[in-house]
């Protein structure tokens, strides 16, 4: 399975791309919007995208929109850092999975395997 | 019995009349003076519930006196006209039974011994009031006598009214004493002898039957009538004039051939209606004035007494009406004030419900912060798991050495982030402190950093480092500028600016301006953006308790807070603070 993962905060970015590189998930990192959004554009394919919600630029939500219309075919998965009760995590939600920061690496693997299941 | 007497107290004397019960009303400059609104109201009823009363009453007692002087002038005059009347005719009557005698008889009949005497008993029966009756010689002296006295030889050359009587063929004397010393009154006609010689017949009448006809047109004890003659001296007695000088005390009114009456003040400066003729019978004037004076305080005695009784009815309207007034007033202020007592209660609970709120929001605010160092440190403590559990190869792994750095430092970003929340919670409870503005505006512009990145909010700061420092309140300072970027953040859309200016200003003062280039405030609400629980936010986004607090605490810091805004364009608040603290006027 080929992920795509953006996430401003670069450390975490490739800290978590690492963890899953171990875990025999390739991850390809991107640290905004719209270079993500650019590759994909450019003809890369993703069967996962994992965005953050929160990001100066284009956030979580509205590159999932973007990322849809190029390649329909793309699943989701969100990552918040906030708790509660905020816009982004109302549409975070209505948009698909979305998963608290700090992240338990397990729910994300079982996100991932759930929503791509024959890789 | 006390508590009775205490909720009387406190309707007469309320409680915003008290001093002491204005201490938490203090924060909140915008309340009333209760006791000037409670005196307006007092005096602006009162003056107009007491005002057309009094002058209703003031025109009425004017028309009233008004009405009284021209009737009392009308009644004396016809008094007056009556009683001329009566001794104009009381004076012809005898005039003519008089001339009648002497045309009739001739002066030698008259003359002839005892012939008189008939005459006289004649006149008499006729009209009684005679005395006497004489014959007199051109030259003075008496030819012939009837009545009481023996007179017969006097010589009449001196007296006045025998020389009138000669000129104007008849007179009637003043009344005197004469030779008798008994008052009496000569009434005398002239004829002319056979021979050509002129003789006078002259009759004295007694002054009683005069006083008597002018006492009966006497009505009251306020009224007097009297003869005067024509230098004021009196002719019959007086109630009013008597004394030794036998004068009237006031002045001997102008000759008019009609009955006249006017308004006068007597010596005693006593208000005096006064009507007058002068008497002339119609074949010759006499020295008469029939005077008839009235009391004008007697004839007003009844309106006065009536006076007296409308004057203590409007007294006692005029104090229900203070008393009803001053109650009602008290009663309403009171009201007001226990209403606006708890609005201020319920605003300074809001103003610290709002104050928690803060915290917790800005706890939100960094728990948040902290989210994204705990993930990272998370993800690298995670991934340091991970090589030790699957890979073999960890050890002297420099890559390992690079994490653990990575946590330690994600660690210090936590560590920061908890001390500014630490070093802004402890500025609650802070009194007055020395404040470089510039640094505070910066420390609260870092909360919404973050936001304003995601957003694209571009936020200027312009506040010059000469800027002098400024004594205030930390934490409500800080606070108040939280508030209004708070505020101008909800305004705004992405991609728009933030101002921040501070200028120091005139009179010790700092100004600090923040505008945005947002949706702006409409006119209408302009006015009320102040008050507290308005908001035009969707219902449970707002509590309407932002900007009204906000403006709670630039009060407390004895400082100004103005909005100027435009639809479309922007908002500016702008804050004015004193340099220096002012003492808390609380007591």
């Amino acid at each position: 399975m080929k992920v795509l993962l953006v996430d401003d905060e670069q450390k975490f970015a490739l800290m978590l791309s690492k963890r899953l590189e171990l875990r025999g998930i390739p991850a390809k990192v991107f640290f905004s919007g719209e270079k993500a959004l650019a590759e994909v554009e450019a003809g890369s394919r993703f069967d996962v995208a994992v965005l953050d919600v929160k990001m100066p630029g284009i956030g979580g939500v509205e590159l999932k929109s973007r990322l849809s219309a190029v390649d329909p075919e793309m699943k989701f998965v969100f990552l918040t850092g906030h708790g509660s009760g905020t816009d982004y995590e109302t549409g975070c939600l209505e948009a698909g999975d979305c998963l608290p920061k700090p992240l338990k690496i397990e729910q994300l693997i079982e996100a991932l395997n759930r929503l791509v299941p024959d890789a | 019995m006390t508590g009775e007497v205490n909720s009387f107290l406190s309707a007469v004397w309320p409680r915003f009349q008290q001093t002491g019960d204005e201490l938490h009303l203090s924060h909140y400059r915008t309340f009333q003076d209760y006791r000037q609104i409670w005196g307006m109201a007092i005096f602006v009823l009162i003056s107009t519930a007491l005002v057309p009363l009094v002058v209703i009453t003031m025109i009425y007692y004017q028309l009233i006196q008004r009405s009284i002087d021209t009737e009392s002038l009308l009644r004396t005059e016809r008094v007056a006209s009556n009683a001329r009347r009566a001794v104009t005719f009381f004076l012809e009557e005898r005039l003519a039974a008089l001339t009648f005698t002497v045309n009739e008889m001739g002066y030698d009949r008259l003359t002839d011994p005892g012939r008189l005497q008939d005459v006289l008993q004649n006149l008499k029966l006729g009209f009684g009031g005679l005395t006497d009756l004489s014959v007199i010689a051109d030259d003075g002296t008496q030819v012939a006598y009837a009545g009481p006295f023996n007179l017969e030889g006097k010589d009449y050359t001196d007296q006045p009214w025998f020389r009138d009587c000669l000129k104007n063929d008849a007179c009637v004397s003043e009344i005197f004493s004469g030779y008798r010393d008994v008052p009496h009154v000569v009434v005398a006609v002239k004829s002319i002898r056979d021979d050509g010689r002129a003789f006078v017949v002259r009759a004295t009448l007694e002054t009683e039957r005069l006083i008597q006809t002018l006492s009966s047109y006497k009505t009251g004890e306020h009224a007097d009538i009297f003869l005067v003659n024509h230098q004021g001296l009196l002719q019959t007695p007086s109630s009013f004039f008597k004394g030794e000088s036998n004068r009237m005390a006031i002045a001997v009114p102008p000759f008019a051939e009609r009955t006249r009456a006017m308004m006068k003040t007597d010596a005693s400066g006593q208000q005096i209606v006064v009507g007058y003729a002068y008497i002339a019978t119609k074949i010759v004037p006499t020295s008469f004035i029939l005077m008839v004076v009235k009391q004008k305080a007697g004839m007003m005695k009844v309106w006065l007494n009536l006076r007296r009784e409308i004057n203590w009815f409007l007294f006692l309207s005029a104090l229900v009406l203070v008393v009803v007034i001053t109650l009602t007033s008290s009663f309403m202020v009171n009201k007001i004030f226990q209403a606006d007592s708890e609005k201020a209660k319920t605003m300074a609970m809001a103003e610290q419900n709002c104050q928690l709120a803060s915290i917790g929001q800005l706890a939100a605010g960094v728990a948040h912060e902290i989210n994204n160092p705990l993930a990272l440190i998370n993800e690298t403590a995670g991934y340091v798991k991970d090589l030790f559990t699957l890979k073999k190869e960890y050890k002297d792994d420099p890559e390992l050495l690079d994490n653990i750095d990575s946590i330690i430092e994600a660690v210090e970003r936590c560590g920061t982030i908890t001390r500014q929340l630490l070093g802004f919670a402890r500025r609650f409870d802070v009194q007055n402190q020395t404040i470089n503005l510039k640094d505070m505006v910066s420390d609260v512009i870092n909360f919404h950093k973050k936001e304003a990145e995601y957003r694209d909010i571009a936020i200027h700061v312009d506040i010059p480092d000469g800027l002098p420092p400024i004594e205030t309140d930390r934490g409500k300072l800080q606070q108040i500028i939280l508030n209004l970027v708070n505020n101008a953040f909800q305004a705004i859309d992405n991609g728009s600016f933030l101002d921040i200016q501070a200028r120091a200003d005139a009179d010790d003062r700092v100004r600090l301006s923040i505008r945005d280039n947002g949706c702006g405030i409409s006119e209408e609400n302009l006015k009320k953006i102040f008050e507290p629980f308005f908001t035009t936010k969707k219902e449970g986004q707002g509590t309407g308790l932002g900007l009204s607090i906000t403006y709670g605490l630039v009060q407390k810091l004895h400082g100004n807070i103005t909005v100027e805004s435009q639809i479309g364009q922007g908002t500016t608040f702008v804050i004015t603070l004193p340099i220096t603290a002012k003492k808390e006027t609380q007591a």
